[in-house]
């Protein structure tokens, strides 16, 4: 809890109906959706603009107290968990989209505009807004911005910094910067660039200028089923070779079908390696690559194919994939979501790597990729009642993650580094580039109260616990979902 | 030796050439040029240059190196001999390659599996991979596959105390710790110098059309382009092009060879009531030849695309009243590269820059001057650059550089 005189600070920069100091209100805050680590924020403000924005880090910087900027709080590596003590700017409140320029394929929103609210603004003029984590229901912009969040279609569109084109930020200091254009190679350093995934660690973005897609003509999509996942990994590399960049690739194996089965019931054919392949596009090209992605299926030796015949059948396939973390809870009382990337070529070797080290400590890994980009999302399954069982799987889910980098991959393709893989990154980036990283950390926030103590290895104390999936209050009465 | 040199250029030869040996290391009127083996010999001048307060221009080909404000440094660092395509991990559809090896070399290379870095940088067979990179060049192709930004997954830096860093990785999908890479791109060699650089890459182009169609001013273009980049075609790079003779608006079309025919007939549909032809691939290196001029204030212009037209129109029309000819390429994403040529008036010339600038900045844009005659070299901002964020640039580039070496004054706001 703050001291009295600064609540009253606080109070007078954002009003009382957007400061909550109450300790049963700031539990709400208290993780995201990495729910094992819990830090109780000294106070949460809600402001509405980027004035009060402002008003709230200036006067952080003068007490250096640390703040911790939060969107809607679906984060999976601890991005959000409050700094102890400190404060947390949600952006809840600044949800309005500013400007739509459909000609010039723009729009300017603030950080707390949900992710799929932009598509459905710009989705009348044929447009949509293409990053779609499976979170994008009610993740934010902002988040989406620090994360540099991605999604089943980044293979061929992108992720979330291919999209942004400018930033109103407050610098940690309480300066305003403004980063980037709506033109392109504004003159001086690529600052936009480098501000998106920095996971909330170089100030506060207000206002965030994306570009928006033309919808394609035509979307297909083509379930293959195969015996094992490495048969659908192949399939992937053969679809690649043939020159097709589809808009979205990926695979997933018969435990995450079950899961997915339980939950969503998204009629997937039962078996060792599902491939989802969809291609976007003029209506002509979609229907010849189509021709050739279901030639190559029938020749690594697809048991069954089956193309989605309405839009129906499509939402359907994907609530299932997108479901599928979140699906694990029926198959396993507890689990473990990591998110590990390899060449595509690592594959084969990294799939039966981590069948021979699941197995050699008797755990189920249930695996779901994105499988164009190599971006593993291994589901290291558990029960937390029998003793030791979760040290195991945790000890499993970093040496997966070692093994990625070992493979020449990365420790996170789309959930960032956050509170969780601290430690992994000194595993990725030998001391020199870690250094180098914090020279652009010490010029954006010398004091480093943006989102202190993220991302960057240090020794690690004994009260952290990393990793697992606890449901929170909110999720255990229903009240939300963690995606 | 500039003022801040606290040792002679003789005693500086000879320990450049204690680095990189007698044979790749010269002294000419003005400077020592180096030319490195290894990123550790890229350290060690690097190490030494920062000691001595020497300050270091890193060049490939040189084809750049009149970009931005004016510098005279005591050493021109050249990676010529760091050139290998180092890894092409062709089924990944990535690469690594040395800052050194020339643009085209790099695509030669990865031809042989099909693939490209989806990138038409100007003189591809001159220029190198770090001076496109460093400059933040583009072509048409930006259009459909995105700026170096969107191309450039990890970088192997050296920094002026010497430290040698990666960024990034060799995988496409990647958020791990700061993208320093993207810090790089497009600064100038004002913060490091690049040693090595991993690109995404793509499938070469391999069935693909251009037309070109004629008008004699662009506004007529405004609508067409308008409709051409809302159709669904498969569109791989629009431009017009300006000058004496008229304007023309080149359109690439790249799709499978069964399909073309219908994209050209949608395509001829959007365009029925201009002239039209056939065109040759060349069109797409016309960018090139707005520099053939030594004479010719040429600049890079960026602007919304939907101010393409009438800017251009604008332009072609206050320069004509100023006695000033202009020849520009326009790519549709916003991005122009504008030769102002033929007046011995330079105050003309610059009250056009000017002018030019104050019409585009409203609306984001810029204007970054590319190349300049003698007389005119440090009479104009290069940049241009009125960005709030301009003291945290400067405190980013103290933190790379504190000793102020590499690159000094050449990048914006005197960075």
């Amino acid at each position: 809890m703050l001291p009295r005189d600064q609540i009253e600070e606080l109070r007078a920069a954002v009003g009382a109906d957007g400061l909550i100091t109450e300790e049963c209100q700031l539990q709400t805050y208290e993780c995201d959706g990495l729910t094992n680590f819990r830090v109780l924020p000294g106070a949460v403000v809600l402001p509405r603009s980027t004035a009060e924005v402002q008003a709230v880090v200036r006067f952080c910087a003068r007490h250096k107290i640390p703040f911790v900027s939060r969107g809607a709080g679906t984060g999976l590596s601890g991005g959000a968990l409050p700094a102890e003590g400190g404060v947390v700017i949600s952006l809840a409140r600044m949800n309005r989209i500013l400007d739509v320029d459909i000609a010039n394929r723009y729009v300017v929103v603030e950080p707390g505009v949900i992710n799929a609210h932009v598509t459905q603004r710009v989705a009348p003029e044929g447009y949509f807004y293409a990053p779609d984590p499976s979170s994008q229901s009610v993740c934010t912009i902002g988040g989406n911005v620090a994360e540099n969040s991605g999604g089943a279609h980044c293979l061929k569109y992108g992720f979330t910094v291919t999209h942004t084109l400018a930033l109103e930020v407050v610098l940690p200091s309480g300066e305003i910067a403004h980063l980037g254009s709506p033109t392109l190679d504004a003159p001086g350093y690529d600052l936009a660039g480098v501000f998106v995934g920095s996971e909330g660690t170089l100030g506060v973005a207000t206002k965030i200028t994306l570009r928006i897609v033309r919808r394609p003509e035509v979307v297909q999509t083509l379930l293959a089923a195969f015996g094992t996942p490495s048969a659908a990994g192949q399939t992937v590399s053969d679809i690649i070779a043939a020159g097709m960049l589809p808009s979205a690739l990926e695979i997933m194996d018969a435990l995450a079908i079950e899961a997915a089965e339980a939950a969503v019931h998204a009629h997937y054919p039962m078996c060792g390696g599902l491939l989802l392949v969809e291609l976007d596009g003029p209506g002509d090209e979609v229907d010849a690559l189509m021709r050739e992605v279901r030639a190559i299926a029938e020749r690594i030796g697809a048991a069954e194919i089956r193309e989605a015949q309405s839009e129906a059948e499509r939402a359907l396939i994907w609530k299932g994939r997108k479901a599928a973390f979140a699906a694990m809870g029926r198959i396993s009382p507890n689990y473990i979501v990591q998110d590990g990337v390899i060449p595509r070529t690592a594959l084969p070797r990294v799939l039966s790597e981590i069948e021979r080290m699941s197995s050699a400590v008797h755990l189920r890994v249930a695996n779901v990729f994105h499988a164009g980009d190599g971006n593993l999302h291994p589901l290291v399954l558990y029960d937390r009642s029998i003793p030791g069982q979760e040290e195991t799987a945790l000890d499993l889910s970093y040496r997966i993650l070692n093994l990625c980098v070992d493979c020449g991959g990365s420790i996170t393709g789309e959930h960032g580094v956050g509170k969780e893989k601290q430690q992994a990154l000194g595993y990725m980036f030998a001391e020199p580039d870690l250094e180098t990283m914090q020279l652009v950390r010490c010029a954006f926030d010398p004091e480093s109260l943006s989102n202190p103590d993220k991302v960057f290895p240090r020794p690690r104390l004994c009260a952290d616990k990393p990793g697992p999936y606890t449901p929170h209050a909110l999720e255990k009465s229903g009240v939300a979902e963690i995606f | 030796m500039s003022a801040t040199a606290t040792i002679t250029r003789e005693e500086a030869l000879a320990r450049l050439v204690g680095i990189a040996g007698v044979e790749h290391t010269q002294l000419d009127s003005s400077a020592i040029c180096v030319s490195p083996a290894s990123a550790d010999q890229i350290a060690e001048i690097l190490r030494f240059a920062n000691e001595h307060g020497l300050s270091v221009v890193p060049t490939g080909s040189g084809s750049k190196l009149r970009w931005g404000n004016p510098v005279a440094p005591e050493i021109f660092l050249s990676p010529r001999r760091i050139r290998a395509v180092r890894e092409h991990a062709w089924q990944d559809l990535t690469c690594t390659v040395e800052a050194g090896c020339t643009w085209a070399a790099m695509q030669a290379d990865l031809a042989r599996h099909g693939q490209m870095v989806a990138l038409d940088p100007l003189w591809p067979q001159r220029a190198t991979v770090g001076g496109v990179v460093a400059t933040n060049d583009s072509g048409a192709l930006r259009l459909r596959y995105g700026g170096l930004r969107d191309l450039i997954i990890g970088m192997t830096i050296v920094l002026a105390d010497s430290t040698i860093a990666k960024t990034g990785g060799k995988v496409v999908k990647n958020v791990a710790g700061y993208d320093l890479h993207k810090l790089m791109t497009g600064s100038f060699g004002t913060l490091g110098v690049i040693a090595s650089v991993n690109f995404r890459l793509h499938p070469v182009e391999q069935h693909a059309r251009s037309w070109s169609f004629a008008a004699p001013d662009a506004t007529r273009f405004a609508q067409p382009l308008r409709d051409l980049l809302h159709a669904q075609l498969a569109l791989s790079a629009a431009q017009i092009r300006a000058g004496r003779d008229g304007c023309a608006l080149d359109v690439r079309i790249c799709t499978r060879p069964e399909c073309l025919d219908n994209h050209a007939a949608r395509l001829h549909a959007i365009f029925d009531s201009l002239p039209q032809t056939d065109a040759s691939e060349s069109v797409w290196q016309a960018r090139e030849q707005l520099f053939a001029s030594g004479d010719a204030v040429v600049t890079k212009a960026s602007m919304l695309p939907t101010d393409l037209c009438a800017t251009i129109a604008e332009l072609m029309q206050s320069a004509a009243r100023e006695g000033i000819g202009v020849s520009l390429v326009a790519h549709a994403t916003g991005l122009t590269t504008i030769a102002l040529s033929g007046s011995g008036d330079l105050a003309a010339t610059l009250h056009v820059i000017e002018q030019l600038r104050a019409r585009l900045r409203p609306s984001g844009g810029s204007m970054l001057v590319l190349q300049v005659p003698g007389v005119l070299r440090g009479q104009l901002d290069a940049w241009g650059c009125t960005s709030d964020a301009l003291p945290l640039m400067r405190e980013i580039k103290r933190r790379f550089d504190p000793n102020g070496v590499l690159n000094p004054g050449r990048f914006v706001g005197g960075i």
